[in-house]
C-alpha cells in the first residue's frame, strides 16, 4: 500500500488487514502513536488520516491506502512547537506522556474543525481518550487555551487558577 | 529559592509532545521475538500432566520454559521484610487463580507464539475455590494455600496483625453510644495506558539487557537476580520512564520470564501483555472487608476503637502483608483514639494476587474510618467538621502504634476547607490550632495515650 | 423522581517513605569540564514528575541554572539504586539521596573556588552558576572556571554522593503493635469536601465538585503537585463511584476486560476540582517536603459516601457506590439495629452473616 506520514512517502508491505497501528510501529517504525489496548478504546493510538482522527488500532491499513497520514510528530519538532504542543508543555497536560500523542493529534483536528475554548466542547470531542495520570483538568486547559489562540511561555508552567496556596509559597 | 518552587516545566515535557519519549515497547532490536503465556482457565485446579512438547515442535517456536526451567522457581519478592515466599513464577503442581501463568512461548510472531501455547497440552483437576474472605476460616471451607487460609508469619509467628492500646472494654462500657458499621471497598485496577510490556536482550557478554517498564528498576532487578540464581552484575536494566504504573508495576510480573526465554533461545524476547491480560490477570488493588466499632460520648468524643480487617490477598500474599501493617497503623486516621483493638488477617482467595495501588493499605482504612466518623456525627447529630476538629491528631498525641505525632495537619487542612467552603465554626474550633491539648480539650480520656514529642 | 444535592468530607493522613522504613535510595553527581552537572539516580519516573523534581532539587542545592543540570535514571549499570517509586518516597526519599549528593558538589565547588579566589569557604556563595563572595558581589568566579580549573590545574573530578536510608523500625511488641521508631519519614495531611447529585430514579452518582485541602509540607514543584492532586481526585473518584473488578464480587465473573466494561473515569465525569495547598514544612525532607502521590486518592471515595448519605439518605459502605446499589438502598431503606446504646449497620455485610462460625466480630457491651 501507499501512504503518506507527515509528508514522506512510504510503500507498505503488510496486509491489507493489518492495523494501521501496527503498520506504523512495526513496519514503518514510527513509535509515537502507542498502543494502548488494541481494542479502540483508549485513544492513545490515534492518528490523523486526510486530517480525520482515527483509532489506528481498529483501522485496518487498506483503509490509508494512498491517505495522508499524520503523526505528533507532524505536529511540530522540538524547535518549532505546535500552538497545542505549546499548550500542553505550558499547562502541563502529560505526566507520564503515554496517552499524549493520541490525545493532541485528536485536539488538533478539534481544533481544525473550528473547536473553540467552551470546556464541554473539548470534553466531547476528547471524551472517548482514557488519561489515568492527569484528571484531564490541564488537558481541557491547555486546549481550551491553544483555542483562544494564546502564546506560550514555555519556561513555566501556568497557576491552576483553582488553586490557593498558603503558609510559605515560592521565596 | 530560584527553582524549587518554582513551576518548572516537566524534564521530559518536550519530548512527550514530541513523540519522542522512549517507552520500552518503543525499543527496537532486530531479531526480537514475541513472548506468549499460557494461563490457567481455572480459579483452582491441579495440574495433572503438561506437554509442551507440541508447541516445541512448531516452526518458528523458539523457547518454551514451565517452572522447570526456572533455577529459583519460589522467590518471596519482600523476604527481606521476613515475609516468606509462597508465590511461583511459573505454576508447579496447581494454579490458583483465573490466569496464573504455567507456561511461556518465544516465537517468531506474536500469532505464532499464540497459536503455540494453545497446541501446549496440559490436563487440570478443578478444585473448590474460596472467593469470600469471611468464610475463610469456616471449617468447612475449602484450604486453597499451604499456609492455611490466611498468612501466618507475622512476628512472632503470628496469624494476625494486631493493635493494643488502652482498655477498649472499659471505653466501650463509658460510652453513651456504639456506632457499628461494615465497609468494602473493591478490587479495582491499576489500568495505566502502557501495560506491562518488557524486552530482553541477550548480550555477547552473556550479560542480560532488560528493558523493563518497571517503577523500581534495582527492586526488580534484585526480583530477577533471585529467580535466576544470579549476580546483580549479570543483568542490566533500563527503563526509568514509566507509561503509567500506580503501584502496578513493581510485581515484577514478566521480566524473569523473558530472561528465560532469551536465555534459552540466545534470541531478544519481547513480551507486551494486551489490554485483556491486563485487566483480566494483573494484580488489582485488594478488595477489602473492614468491620468498625467506636464506643463515643454524646457530646463526640470517640473513646475507643474496636476493628476487624480482612485483606483480601488473592491467591498468594505477595504484598499483602507488608499492606496490612501499613493499614493498622493507620486504622485512627487524622484522630487521636486512646482505646484500640485492632486486628487484621490477610486472607486468601483464588484470584489475582492482590498489589500494590496508590494508598496501599490507607486507602482503604480511610474510607472505613472517614465514613464511619461522618456516620458518627449524624447519628449524634453533631457538626460533621467540629466532631473531626474534636478528636484531631494533636502534637504530642500517639498513633496506633505508638508514634508521636510531632506536626499534625488534621486542624489546619480542616479549617481551611472550612474556610474554602463558607462553613462558619464556632469561635473555639474556629481558633483551634495543633498545639497539645489541655484543660478541657484534654479530658481524662486522651490523657494516658499521650506521649512526648522531644523523644522524636 | 428527583435529583437531590448532597455534600460530605473527610479527612485523611498518609506516611511518606516505605512502611517501617529501610527503603534506601542513593545518588551521584559529577560536574563536567565546563560546570554542567550530571545527576544519576536509580528512581523511575512513571508519570509523577521526579526527573523535574530531582533536577530542581540540584540545580537549586548547588545554586547553577535548572538547565545546567542532565539527569539520568535511565539503567542500573549508571544509577545507583533505588528502592522504586512508590509509597510517595520519590520526592522525600529519594530527592534527599540527590539533595546530599548536590550538597558535596557544592561543598567541593566553593572549597576549589575558595583556594583559586583565596577567600574561605564560608565567605562564598553559589547563585545562579557564579560563585560569589558574600557582601563583595564584584568578586566571582563561574563554576565552569571551577570546573576547568579542577579538570586542568587540580587534577580532580568533582562529584557527590548521596543514601537516603532512615533505618527499619522493627515491631517490639507483635501484641501490641509499638514500633521502636516511627515507620515513615513524614506524614501529610488532606481534607476533601464532595459535592454530588443523585438521580433517584436512576440511582446514578453524580459528582459535581471536589474541593480539597492538602499540606505537601513544601510544594517543590507547585504545578506538578497540581497535577498529583487532579491525577488522584479523578482515581478516587473512579474508586467511589465507578471502578469494580469484580462486579459481583466475592465472585469472579464478568470481571471487565476493556475500557468500555472496565469504568476507568473519563473526561464526562470531570466535577469542578478547587485545590488549596497548605505548606507545613517537614522537619527534614529536601527543603521541607513531604509526599504527594499516593494519598491523592484516598479522601474522595468518603467525602463521596457522606454526600451520598446527605443527598438521599442512606449510607452506601460498599465501593463503587454504584445505581444499582444506590437503587436497592432506596428501596431497602434499611436502618441500623438499635439495642441498647449500639447503632450497628450493615449487619447483612458482616461475617457474622455470613460465615458459618469460623470469623466473628465481637463488639463488647
Amino acid at each position: 500500500m501507499n501512504i503518506s506520514v507527515n509528508g514522506v512517502a512510504y510503500e507498505t508491505e503488510s496486509s491489507p488487514l493489518t492495523p494501521l497501528l501496527d503498520v506504523l510501529r512495526e513496519e514503518l517504525g514510527i513509535t509515537s502513536p502507542k498502543a494502548g489496548c488494541h481494542q479502540g478504546g483508549c485513544g492513545a493510538c490515534t492518528v490523523l488520516v486526510d486530517g480525520e482522527a482515527r483509532r489506528s488500532c481498529i483501522l485496518p491499513a487498506a483503509y490509508a491506502d494512498g491517505a495522508e497520514i499524520t503523526t505528533v510528530e507532524g505536529l511540530g519538532a522540538p524547535e518549532q512547537l505546535s500552538t497545542v504542543q505549546q499548550a500542553f508543555v505550558h499547562h502541563y497536560a502529560a505526566q507520564c506522556g503515554f496517552c499524549t500523542s493520541g490525545m493532541l493529534l485528536a485536539a488538533q483536528a478539534y481544533l481544525n474543525h473550528g473547536g473553540t475554548d467552551d470546556p464541554s466542547g473539548i470534553q466531547e470531542a476528547l471524551g472517548g481518550h482514557v488519561c489515568r495520570c492527569t484528571g484531564y483538568l490541564k488537558i481541557v486547559d491547555a486546549v481550551a487555551a491553544a483555542a483562544r489562540g494564546e502564546l506560550f511561555d514555555l519556561t513555566t508552567t501556568a497557576v491552576g487558577k483553582y488553586t490557593t496556596l498558603t503558609g510559605g509559597g515560592v521565596e | 529559592m530560584k527553582v524549587v518552587g518554582a513551576r518548572i516545566p516537566r524534564y521530559d515535557g518536550v519530548a512527550h509532545v514530541t513523540g519522542r519519549t522512549t517507552y520500552v515497547d518503543d525499543v527496537r532490536v532486530p531479531g526480537t521475538l514475541w513472548a506468549k503465556a499460557l494461563r490457567s482457565p481455572h480459579h483452582h485446579a491441579g495440574i495433572k500432566s503438561i506437554d509442551t512438547r507440541p508447541a516445541e515442535e512448531m516452526e518458528g517456536v523458539r523457547a518454551v520454559v514451565t517452572h522447570e526451567d526456572v533455577p529459583l522457581n519460589v522467590y518471596g519478592h519482600l523476604s527481606a521484610l521476613g515475609i516468606p515466599a509462597d508465590e511461583p513464577l511459573l505454576a508447579e503442581g496447581d494454579v490458583r487463580y483465573l490466569g496464573q501463568p504455567i507456561a511461556l512461548v518465544a516465537a517468531d510472531d506474536e500469532d505464532l507464539a499464540a497459536e503455540a501455547v494453545s497446541r501446549i497440552e496440559i490436563e487440570f483437576e478443578e478444585r473448590p475455590a474460596l472467593l469470600d474472605v469471611r468464610k475463610a476460616f469456616d471449617a468447612d471451607a475449602p484450604v486453597i494455600h499451604q499456609w492455611g487460609n490466611w498468612y501466618p508469619h507475622f512476628e512472632a509467628e503470628m496469624d494476625r496483625r494486631q493493635i493494643r492500646k488502652g482498655d477498649v472494654a472499659a471505653a466501650f462500657e463509658q460510652a453513651d453510644v456504639i456506632v457499628q458499621g461494615a465497609y468494602r471497598p473493591a478490587a479495582i485496577e491499576h489500568a495505566p495506558i502502557e501495560t506491562q510490556v518488557c524486552q530482553v536482550v541477550p548480550e555477547p557478554s552473556g550479560r542480560l539487557t532488560i528493558y523493563s517498564c518497571t517503577q523500581a528498576l534495582y527492586f526488580s532487578m534484585g526480583v530477577v537476580a533471585a529467580h535466576l540464581q544470579c549476580s546483580l552484575n549479570k543483568l542490566k536494566f533500563v527503563g526509568g520512564t514509566t507509561g503509567g504504573g500506580f503501584g502496578g508495576k513493581v510485581d515484577t510480573a514478566t521480566e524473569t520470564m523473558c530472561c528465560l526465554l532469551a536465555l534459552r533461545s540466545g534470541r531478544p524476547v519481547k513480551w507486551r501483555w494486551t489490554r485483556e491480560e491486563e485487566f483480566l490477570c494483573s494484580s488489582t488493588r485488594a478488595p477489602w472487608h473492614m468491620e468498625v466499632a467506636d464506643a463515643v460520648t454524646s457530646d463526640g468524643w470517640i473513646l475507643g476503637r474496636k476493628m476487624l480487617t480482612l485483606h483480601d490477598a488473592g491467591a498468594y500474599a505477595r504484598f499483602s502483608p507488608y499492606g496490612l501493617t501499613k493499614h493498622s497503623f493507620h486504622h485512627t486516621g487524622a484522630y487521636s483514639i486512646p482505646n484500640l483493638e485492632f486486628d487484621g488477617y490477610v486472607v486468601f482467595t483464588n484470584r489475582s494476587p492482590t498489589s500494590a495501588m496508590r494508598g496501599f493499605g490507607v486507602t482503604s482504612v480511610s474510607f472505613a474510618t472517614e465514613t464511619q466518623v461522618s456516620r458518627i456525627a449524624d447519628v449524634l447529630g453533631l457538626d460533621p467538621i467540629e466532631i473531626r476538629l474534636k478528636n484531631a491528631n494533636r502534637i504530642g498525641d500517639t498513633s496506633p502504634n505508638g508514634v508521636v505525632y510531632t506536626d499534625p495537619s488534621t486542624v489546619s487542612t480542616l479549617q481551611a476547607l472550612a474556610e474554602s467552603t463558607g462553613v462558619e465554626l464556632s469561635a473555639e474550633y474556629r481558633t483551634m490550632t495543633s498545639e497539645p491539648r489541655t484543660g478541657e480539650w484534654l479530658p481524662e480520656h486522651l490523657v494516658p495515650q499521650l506521649g512526648n514529642p522531644e523523644e522524636h | 423522581m428527583a435529583k437531590h444535592r448532597g455534600r460530605g468530607i473527610a479527612a485523611i493522613e498518609y506516611p511518606t517513605g516505605m512502611n517501617q522504613n529501610g527503603d534506601p535510595s542513593q545518588a551521584w553527581i559529577k560536574v563536567k569540564p565546563d560546570g554542567r552537572v550530571d545527576v544519576f539516580s536509580g528512581t523511575a519516573d512513571i508519570g509523577n514528575g521526579s526527573k523535574t523534581i530531582q533536577t530542581q532539587i540540584v540545580a537549586e542545592t548547588i545554586g547553577v541554572p535548572y538547565d545546567w543540570v542532565t539527569y539520568d535514571n535511565s539503567n542500573t549499570d549508571s544509577s545507583p539504586m533505588c528502592t522504586g517509586t512508590f509509597a510517595s518516597r520519590a520526592t522525600f526519599v529519594a530527592g534527599k539521596a540527590v539533595f546530599k549528593a548536590a550538597e558535596q558538589v557544592k561543598q567541593r565547588i566553593l572549597e576549589i573556588a575558595g583556594k583559586e579566589l583565596e577567600i574561605g569557604v564560608d565567605d562564598l556563595e553559589i547563585v545562579d552558576g557564579e560563585v560569589v563572595a558574600k557582601g563583595a558581589p564584584q568578586t566571582t568566579m563561574s563554576v565552569a572556571d571551577v570546573a576547568g580549573a579542577a579538570t586542568f590545574v587540580h587534577g580532580e573530578l568533582i562529584t557527590g554522593t548521596g543514601a537516603q536510608l532512615k533505618p527499619y523500625a522493627a515491631i517490639e511488641d507483635p501484641a501490641t503493635g509499638t514500633v521502636d521508631s516511627p515507620p515513615h519519614s513524614a506524614i501529610s495531611y488532606a481534607t476533601c469536601a464532595a459535592e454530588v447529585e443523585v438521580d433517584d430514579e436512576t440511582g446514578e452518582v453524580r459528582v459535581l465538585g471536589l474541593r480539597q485541602c492538602y499540606d505537601v509540607g513544601r510544594a517543590l514543584n507547585p504545578t506538578q503537585v497540581e497535577g498529583q492532586i487532579e491525577g488522584g481526585a479523578i482515581m478516587g473518584l473512579g474508586l467511589g463511584v465507578l471502578e469494580d473488578c469484580y462486579p459481583y464480587y466475592p465472585e469472579v465473573d464478568h470481571r471487565g476486560a476493556s475500557f468500555g466494561s472496565y469504568l476507568a473515569p473519563a473526561m464526562e465525569d470531570l466535577p469542578q476540582i478547587e485545590t488549596i495547598l497548605i505548606e507545613n514544612p517537614s522537619a527534614d525532607g529536601p527543603f521541607g517536603a513531604k509526599g504527594i502521590g499516593e494519598m491523592a486518592n484516598n479522601p474522595q471515595p468518603p467525602a463521596i459516601a457522606a454526600a451520598v448519605h446527605d443527598a438521599v439518605g442512606v449510607w452506601i459502605t460498599e465501593l463503587p457506590i454504584t445505581p444499582e446499589r444506590v437503587l436497592r438502598a432506596l428501596e431497602d431503606k434499611r436502618e441500623p439495629r438499635r439495642e441498647g446504646k449500639k447503632v450497628v449497620f450493615d449487619e447483612a455485610l458482616s461475617v457474622n452473616s455470613v460465615s458459618s462460625g469460623g470469623m466473628r466480630f465481637e463488639v463488647p457491651a
